[in-house]
């Protein structure tokens, strides 16, 4: 693409200016004017002739350029004309900038060709570059630090910036802050992913913790049966002894005759006591499956501690039991033969018959509510095993694999980013290095022969025998640092020679570099359009005839 | 003899269904399963064979005593079962202990066992899992034993943890047809003779397609089945495709409209593909909300002309960044990588 000049500016209605023509040729030139002249309004009009002005949105619009140079007076007619040259041939370029009449139209005066800004082909003729492009190379101001920031820290920035992009307009530490911002981003929502299905696990183990609760009472409430049934056991066996005794006694009384009616009753006694005895044994063999249950082996490696210590007891006491209920048994066939050969003594056995039926039947309820409580106990361990199950089941959503993934891609990015800067960094440094040391060495006419920027961003400079860092510069020093690396990008980065416009840059220079600046400005090739508020710029044109 | 052959029925399974649906999916798996009882009740089906799996973990007392009931109110049809993988013989399970009714017949031996029914001409064999795996391919070395003229075999099992299956011996085993279970997808190893049904119902996400079960008879001139699909809902798989000028909410109007046309009675899940305008940013939870969505996964890329950006910035940092991920596939994170970081380096110059 060619150069391109920029010939006219009419401003119709732009800040401060209304219906003003402002001629402008190739070559140096300086807009002199003092404060509040409008240097800068002209400078924005150059930039939203360029690439438009769009008006900002929200809060942010009350300061934004589009409403600091809208017109007080006649909103409508916010709008000028540029006319420029690019390869030759002369271009007329209108635009309206207000806020319902918002145009474009661009048209080749020499042959009358009318194109179309919306379609690109104003883009096409400014050969890529970019607002943003342009506000980092061509158009220059003086240079600003953040509040707080060393100046020279301000140039390291920017400089390094370049180095490591070998771009004007990536900036690779944004860049890097947008990587870490998604990426915290994409954790904070795999965090939560995984919460959510954390919350559904626990939500299982909580129902887990509810039946193992539920299943510990049912064993208190076995171990409570379990005991009486043994008392009510023993309790027989105490009876039965005293009863043996009163026999004996009875025995040594001589009452010989036995009475049917009283046989009758010790046969009853003697069949229910049978009944009980098997009543006992099965209660004990329960007890013994009770405990072969608590003491088999998966279980005791699932619930250890619950079951490890109590199934002993268990089998033993369900051993026990077995054992009374034997001897319960053999107790009732004894009686049977007893009852035969001994007198009756009905009167005596009628309340105890009673108490044995009692007993039958309680103990009878006692082993059923046993068998009970071991189904109930089973069910609820059967559904706390399926629960764990299902807990180790728990499959991870295909979303939470997508953001981890993406984690991982972003991490990714950050690396290779970091490799890639480093690998345009090496190279572009020594492009770059090489023309921005040769315009500063113009410049300090030879004090200087080098700019360096080192690994830690640092900029120091080389007069040929020591290295100075740029912290220890002068104000004007460093502004000269960082005009030399903005017009060695313009370089590097526009194919095309664009206008260069350096709006109060010069302000810190002593007059032998700013006559340097200035030759080396009208040597450049390029247009260049200086804004300043000193006469100075204007007489070392006209003096050093670089017009 | 008529038969049906239900497999992977997964009673007391709680899939993940969608807001909507879950709660009710438990419910659902039982009923499905009913309306097979009832339906070989209705049509006097002589064998009905349940290739495993019937639960979808040990089954509780109170699951078994209700699955015997709806096999004893059955009139005519035998059951014949055995255990799956999921509902394995486990220590301490009522499988070992359970009294059936006369009608069913469970084959709940670890070896090869056949239970006879003279009447119907026919013997049916299987064996039950007793523990989660099975790695040896037991089923190799089973032949039909010539007890009756017509001999099956209940099998459950087919990949490398379960029983892996070899279909030519399967093939060559002398049996009138293989009833098979533990693969949820219905399909034929052998066509009218080694088959699974499929699960009763879709059980886990990844089970899409329709499901159903088997029915079929054996007669002289041999065997015919058809497959019935039964499944109250199934789980589809959508892609929806997405170009650069989409939006959340044209894109949503895409899940709209796939859903109506494919019914709302269905679980989606719902995968975005292609290239969308990198300033676009899809909310998958939010284009999930509808309550038969389980899950929107965003695999769209930006539409980025990665070409065009290396050749333009060939020398800086954005070329070369590009330049580092050359050759890789699009799809894989790599990639993934590289759209992730053009948009942070285009970000920057905003």
């Amino acid at each position: 693409m060619p150069k391109m000049v920029i010939t006219e500016l009419y401003i119709k209605n732009f800040g401060k200016f209304s219906d003003r023509h402002i001629s402008l040729h190739d070559g140096l030139q300086v807009i002199t004017g003092e404060n509040e002249y409008g240097k800068s309004t002209i400078h924005a009009f150059i930039r939203a002739m360029l690439f438009g002005l769009e008006r900002g949105r929200g809060r942010a619009a009350a300061k934004d350029d589009y409403t600091r140079y809208e017109p007080w007076g006649e909103p409508g007619y916010y709008a000028g004309t540029m006319r420029f040259l690019c390869g030759g041939r002369t271009f007329r370029l209108e635009r309206s900038f207000g806020r319902y009449s918002r145009q474009a139209s661009l048209i080749c005066e020499d042959d009358g060709e009318e194109l179309s800004v919306e379609q690109g082909d104003l883009s096409v003729l400014l050969g890529g570059l970019t607002p943003g492009l342009f506000d980092s190379t061509v158009s220059i101001g003086q240079l600003k630090s953040e509040p707080g920031q060393e100046l020279s820290a301000a140039l390291e920035n920017y400089a390094a910036n370049y180095y490591e992009t070998g771009d004007g307009e990536i900036d690779l530490n944004a860049a890097f802050q947008v990587l870490r911002e998604k990426r915290r981003e994409a954790e904070k929502a795999v965090r939560e992913e995984e919460a959510e299905a954390e919350a559904a696990r626990r939500k299982l183990l909580q129902e887990c913790a509810y039946l193992e609760r539920d299943m510990q009472r049912l064993q208190s409430d076995y171990e409570k049966c379990r005991a009486r049934l043994h008392e009510r056991n023993t309790e027989r066996t105490i009876e039965r002894n005293t009863e043996r005794a009163a026999e004996r006694q009875a025995g040594r009384g001589g009452a010989g005759s036995g009475g049917a009616a009283g046989t009758k009753g010790t046969e009853t006694g003697g069949k229910s006591l049978m009944k009980l005895g098997a009543a006992g044994l099965l209660a004990g063999l329960l007890g013994i499956a009770w405990g072969l249950l608590l003491g088999n082996p998966w279980f005791q490696e699932n619930v250890k501690g619950l079951s490890g210590m109590s199934s002993f007891p268990f089998l033993l006491i369900g051993g026990c039991v077995a054992a009374v209920g034997i001897a319960a048994l053999m107790a009732g066939g004894m009686k049977k033969v007893r009852g035969r050969s001994t007198a009756g003594q009905k009167v005596e056995q009628k309340p105890r018959q009673e108490l044995n039926t009692q007993n039958t039947e309680e103990k009878k309820r006692l082993a059923w509510e046993m068998d009970r409580i071991r189904g109930e106990w089973k069910e609820k361990e059967i559904r706390r095993e399926n629960l764990r199950e299902q807990c180790e089941e728990s499959e991870s959503s295909e979303t939470l694999a997508a953001l981890k993934r993406r984690c991982t891609a972003i991490a990714l990015a950050e690396e290779e980013l970091k490799k890639a800067a480093e690998e345009t960094g090496s190279q572009t440094m020594r492009m770059m290095n090489a023309k921005a040391s040769e315009i500063f060495a113009f410049i300090t006419e030879g004090k200087y022969k080098r700019i360096d920027l080192d690994e830690n961003r640092k900029i120091s400079v080389w007069d040929g025998e020591r290295r100075t860092a740029a912290e220890r510069l002068s104000r004007g020093t460093i502004e000269q640092i960082y005009f030399a690396v903005r017009m060695a990008a313009a370089d590097l980065l526009l194919e095309e020679p664009v206008p260069v416009i350096l709006d109060d840059v010069f302000a810190f220079y002593d007059d032998k570099r700013l006559v340097s600046a200035l030759k080396w400005l009208s040597s450049c090739g390029k247009q260049v359009i200086i804004f300043s508020c000193h006469k100075r710029e204007e007489e070392i044109v006209k003096k050093e005839e670089l017009l | 003899m008529k038969f049906i052959h239900i497999a992977d029925v997964h009673l007391g399974a709680e899939p993940d269904a969608g807001p909507l649906y879950t709660d009710r999916r438990p419910r659902e798996i039982w009923e499905t399963f009913e309306h097979v009882i009832h339906t070989c009740e209705e049509e006097q089906t002589d064998l009905l064979l349940i290739a495993g799996d019937l639960f979808h973990r040990q089954p509780l007392l109170r699951e078994l005593k209700e699955t015997d009931a709806l096999f004893a109110g059955l009139t005519h049809t035998k059951v014949v079962l055995i255990a799956g993988n999921h509902d394995y013989m486990k220590l301490g399970s009522y499988y070992r202990t359970f009294a059936w009714s006369e009608n069913v017949y469970p084959l709940f031996d670890k070896m090869v066992q056949y239970v006879d029914f003279p009447e119907l001409h026919t013997a049916v064999y299987g064996l039950s899992y007793y523990s989660r795996e099975m790695r040896e391919p037991v089923y190799d070395e089973i032949t039909a034993g010539g007890i009756e003229p017509v001999e099956i075999l209940l099998g459950h099992g087919g990949d490398e943890k379960h029983i892996p299956i070899d279909r030519s011996r399967l093939s060559d085993s002398g049996f009138a047809y293989i009833a098979l279970g533990h693969i949820h997808k219905p399909q034929a190893l052998e066509k009218n003779r080694i088959v699974y049904s499929g699960a009763l119902e879709p059980i886990d996400r990844n089970d899409t397609g329709a499901h159903g079960y088997i029915r079929g008879e054996i007669t002289d001139r041999g065997v015919r089945i058809q497959w019935v699909p039964c499944a109250v809902r199934e789980y589809l798989h959508a892609e929806i495709p997405v170009e650069a000028d989409d939006t959340m909410v044209s894109v949503g109007k895409k899940i709209e409209q796939l859903i109506n046309r494919n019914g709302n009675k269905n679980i989606y899940k719902i995968t975005l593909r292609g290239k969308r305008d990198p300033d676009i940013i899809f909310d998958t939870k939010r284009l999930s909300e509808r309550g038969n969505i389980l899950e929107t996964v965003d695999r769209t890329e930006p539409a980025y002309d990665l070409k065009r950006l290396l050749e333009e910035n060939e020398d800086r940092l954005l070329g070369r960044f590009i330049s580092r991920f050359a050759g890789c596939r699009e799809g894989s994170v790599e990639y993934e990588a590289l759209c992730e970081g053009v948009d942070a380096l285009l970000a920057s110059r905003e």
